[in-house]
């Protein structure tokens, strides 16, 4: 039995702290809280460049693709570091879409799309989600209709954050209408300068972006429709899956939380530091308690990939765990920032840079989005214990 | 034994809850929370004719005499159907005045709509009075108020009730907001209220409310009553986070069925209701007692520690079970939300209430 992490292991982690440490500033978490998801900054640029200078893009990929095939363990300790620093993370082409193409393209395809994505020419909105299709994916309606060489695609997808700074949409469509549900559906490639893409804007309460995606007879070459036909259902749970390390992480609560911890020792309330107040030390450290929990049951998800098992169950109870326990340091945050706590995270004077107020909001999200909860609790009782479906 | 509203109280909701469903509309919600200031004089106008801002007022100075009570019956309608917390505010700051010092001049035009109270009672270093640093000083031989109030609501509003250090003591005095010495740094805050930190720089004070420097036992009495005013506030909106969350599951279909089908939603809509109406029940005892000056112990530290939490839960419930629908930013989803922090943050902070009740059960 060892929970120390090994010789290579504690290297790789030294040398991610110490990339941090030389990249990553309060400027660039500053930038990355300020824009939400309007594009990425300058500073995020630079950072994201830095990343791909030092190789660090292909981090998960395969050796054969120029990946450092780097294990789960060593993944998950470079989500862990970056999201505690508050850098930006790897975006979603590189890290789950790219890795799907690798496993299911053709030879050309990937000849066509990873230089590509490698080079950075290449930023993918994930369309999966429509306004009837969200827990439900597979009965998603926006369909695809092969003429002569080109798919022509109509429909509307929904929730298609990024889709007004990308250059392509991954795009999951109906082109087996007659097929059950699972099986009638594929992944394409759309670029979103194709005629008949538009993107409408859409708000959500954490002063983000997302949209909604409309496809009035898009065409596209035939070869953008990735894979092979009627497998794009398990497509998409596979760039899901690659997901799951980061979608379990406990990193970005963990940041916001030291941060509040930074302000509660310095606050003084009443003349008495807020760190004498034994309810304030109480609730503290049992969301510490929590955050070490729910940082155990990330790093169980990356051994059990590190066995070569899927970790549908482990990972699930890393996804309900952060997402609920983010609400609850939320909650408490706000209320011990007392009247502090009920400005708007946007209002300067908010403590702590309004990160409580913010998680507030954001919270829900990680909940019902990346998978729902329930959802979630079902697969661990399905895959980690057997139990019947019926 | 009455657990329930009478038919006056009935009606009186009834008319709120039109006059919200047709007043307060999501393009309008939106317009005043990006407003400059406030953008809801018409709507105070209106409500003052309707008589709901003198509602508890005495009948002497054009109010309807109605007891604390009545006026929570009317704010939970009105926090159901996301009146303006500027409106709420106007309503909680007549009653506020009318408690402390009924015989006020200025309690008449409160009860017209002609001018607004605010107050300001709280300071950044907490709210007790011993640690205040707004202070009552005397010049040229009148008393005149210096000092910073923190997070004031509605701040405004053209009349202030100001909590200050007096000596060795409080006084609660009244302060005309209109002029240079007054003088606001505006805050964003989560309930929609027009909040700011508000700066006296040797306000004259127009109205003694207390008598100087013995002002603490009052200025605890009008906490007590404002907290009382925000339970029926919170459960207003439960009662509309739980509605809206019903019909929604009952609408939303995935995987070819309502998800008011599926347990799992089934059981977060009984927690809910649960919840939701232990929650009104001890909120409402707190209140009558209170309004009845007939307190028998912990009820209303009882109540406010659970209405805080569970008007949050729910909103968290509620959100969850809307998926992405509830979260886009027009819906009225989490505006209560927003609110829920609010109010549960300024009038039902879990730590005391529960030191209340920890004291009630095990000495001090
Ligand atoms: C800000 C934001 C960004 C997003 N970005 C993207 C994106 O980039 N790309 C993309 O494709 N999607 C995106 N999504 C969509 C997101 O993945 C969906 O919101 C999510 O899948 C849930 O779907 P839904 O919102 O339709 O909720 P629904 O599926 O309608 O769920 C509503 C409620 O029903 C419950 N429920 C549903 N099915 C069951 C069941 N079988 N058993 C028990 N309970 C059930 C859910 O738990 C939930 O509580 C985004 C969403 C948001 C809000």
């Amino acid at each position: 039995m060892d929970y120390e992490l090994s010789a290579r292991e504690r290297a790789w982690r030294d040398e991610v702290l110490e990339f941090i440490a030389e990249h990553v500033d309060e400027e660039l978490a500053a930038e990355s809280r300020s824009r939400g998801n309007e594009g990425r900054g300058p500073r995020a640029q630079r950072f994201l460049q830095a990343l791909k200078d030092r190789g660090w893009w292909g981090l998960a990929w395969p050796e054969e693709f120029g990946g450092l095939g780097k294990t789960a363990i060593e993944q998950w300790i470079f989500i862990d570091e970056i999201e505690t620093a508050g850098a930006p993370m790897l975006p979603l082409t590189v890290t789950s879409v790219a890795p799907t193409i690798m496993r299911i393209g053709s030879e050309v395809q990937k000849r066509e799309w990873l230089p590509r994505i490698t080079a950075g020419e290449i930023d993918f909105a994930l369309g999966y989600s429509e306004p009837e299709a969200g827990t439900d994916l597979a009965s998603l309606r926006t369909r695809a209709v092969l003429d002569g060489d080109e798919w022509v695609i109509n429909g509307q997808k929904m929730w298609n954050t990024m889709a007004h700074t990308a250059t392509h949409n991954w795009l999951a469509v109906r082109t087996e209408p007659e097929a059950p549900k699972h099986k009638g559906i594929s992944m394409m490639i759309v670029p979103m300068d194709a005629p008949g893409v538009s993107v409408q804007g859409i708000w959500v309460w954490p002063g983000l972006r997302t949209n909604a995606l409309f496809l009035d007879n898009v065409r596209v070459p035939r070869d953008h429709l990735i894979g092979e036909r009627g497998m794009g259902f398990y497509y998409a749970a596979m760039a899901l899956n690659f997901e799951r390390l980061s979608i379990g992480s406990i990193g970005m609560a963990r940041r916001h939380f030291r941060a509040f911890v930074a302000t509660v020792r310095e606050r003084v309330v009443d003349g008495r530091p807020l760190r004498e107040d034994p309810w304030v030390r109480e609730r503290l450290a049992r969301l510490q308690v929590e955050i070490d929990a729910a940082r155990m049951l990330g790093f169980e998800t990356a051994w059990t990939l590190d066995q070569g098992r899927m970790p549908a169950a482990e990972s699930s109870m890393a996804k309900i765990y952060v997402s609920e326990l983010s609400q609850r340091i939320a909650d408490t945050g706000c209320e011990i920032l007392g009247l502090n706590g009920q400005l708007h995270a946007e209002d300067p004077g908010a403590l702590a840079s309004g990160r409580m107020q913010w998680l507030y909001r954001i919270a829900p999200m990680l909940a019902f989005g990346g998978g729902t909860n329930e959802v979630q609790r079902d697969i661990i009782g399905f895959m980690g214990y057997g139990l019947p479906r019926k | 034994m009455r657990p329930a509203p009478t038919p006056e109280q009935e009606e009186l909701k009834q008319a709120i809850r039109e006059f919200c469903a047709r007043e307060v509309t999501q393009e309008r919600l939106l317009a005043w929370e990006s407003a400059d200031g406030d953008a809801t004089d018409g709507l105070r106008r209106a409500i003052a004719e309707l008589g709901w801002l003198g509602l508890g007022l005495p009948a002497s100075a054009g109010g309807s005499d109605a007891s604390l009570v009545d006026v929570a019956v009317a704010l939970q309608e009105c926090a159901r159907g996301l009146l303006p917390r500027s409106l709420v505010g106007a309503i909680r700051g007549a009653v506020a005045l009318a408690a402390v010092a009924p015989e006020s001049a200025d309690v008449r035009g409160l009860a017209a709509g002609e001018r607004a109270l605010a107050l300001a009672l709280d300071e950044e270093s907490g709210g007790t009075p011993g640690a205040f640093v707004t202070r009552i000083e005397t010049r040229d031989g009148k008393p005149c108020v210096t000092g910073v109030k923190h997070y004031v609501p509605d701040a405004g509003a053209a009349l202030h009730l100001v909590a200050a250090r007096e000596g060795s003591g409080a006084s609660l005095v009244l302060v005309e907001a209109d002029g240079a010495c007054v003088v606001r740094d505006a805050l964003r805050s989560f309930g929609g209220d027009q909040q700011a930190h508000v700066r006296y720089e040797a306000a004259p004070v127009r109205a003694r409310l207390t008598p100087a420097g013995e002002g603490a036992e009052a200025l605890a009495r009008l906490r007590r009553q404002q907290s009382a005013l925000a339970l029926a506030e919170m459960i207003g909106g439960m009662e509309a986070v739980l509605e809206m969350t019903v019909a929604y599951v009952k609408e939303r279909e995935q995987f070819g069925q309502k998800i008011a089908l599926f347990q799992a939603v089934r059981h977060q809509i009984a927690e809910m209701g649960m919840r939701f109406t232990a929650a009104r029940h001890l909120a409402w005892q707190a209140i009558t007692r209170v309004s009845g000056g007939c307190e028998q112990g912990h009820e209303l530290a009882s109540a406010l520690a659970y209405v805080g939490q569970a008007f949050k839960q729910l909103c968290w419930t509620g959100h969850h079970l809307h998926g992405g629908a509830g979260f886009v930013v027009e819906h009225r989803l989490r505006f209560h939300s927003e609110r829920a922090q609010s109010l549960c943050v300024r009038y039902a902070p879990e730590a005391p209430a529960l030191a209340e009740i920890a004291n009630a059960l095990l000495g001090k």
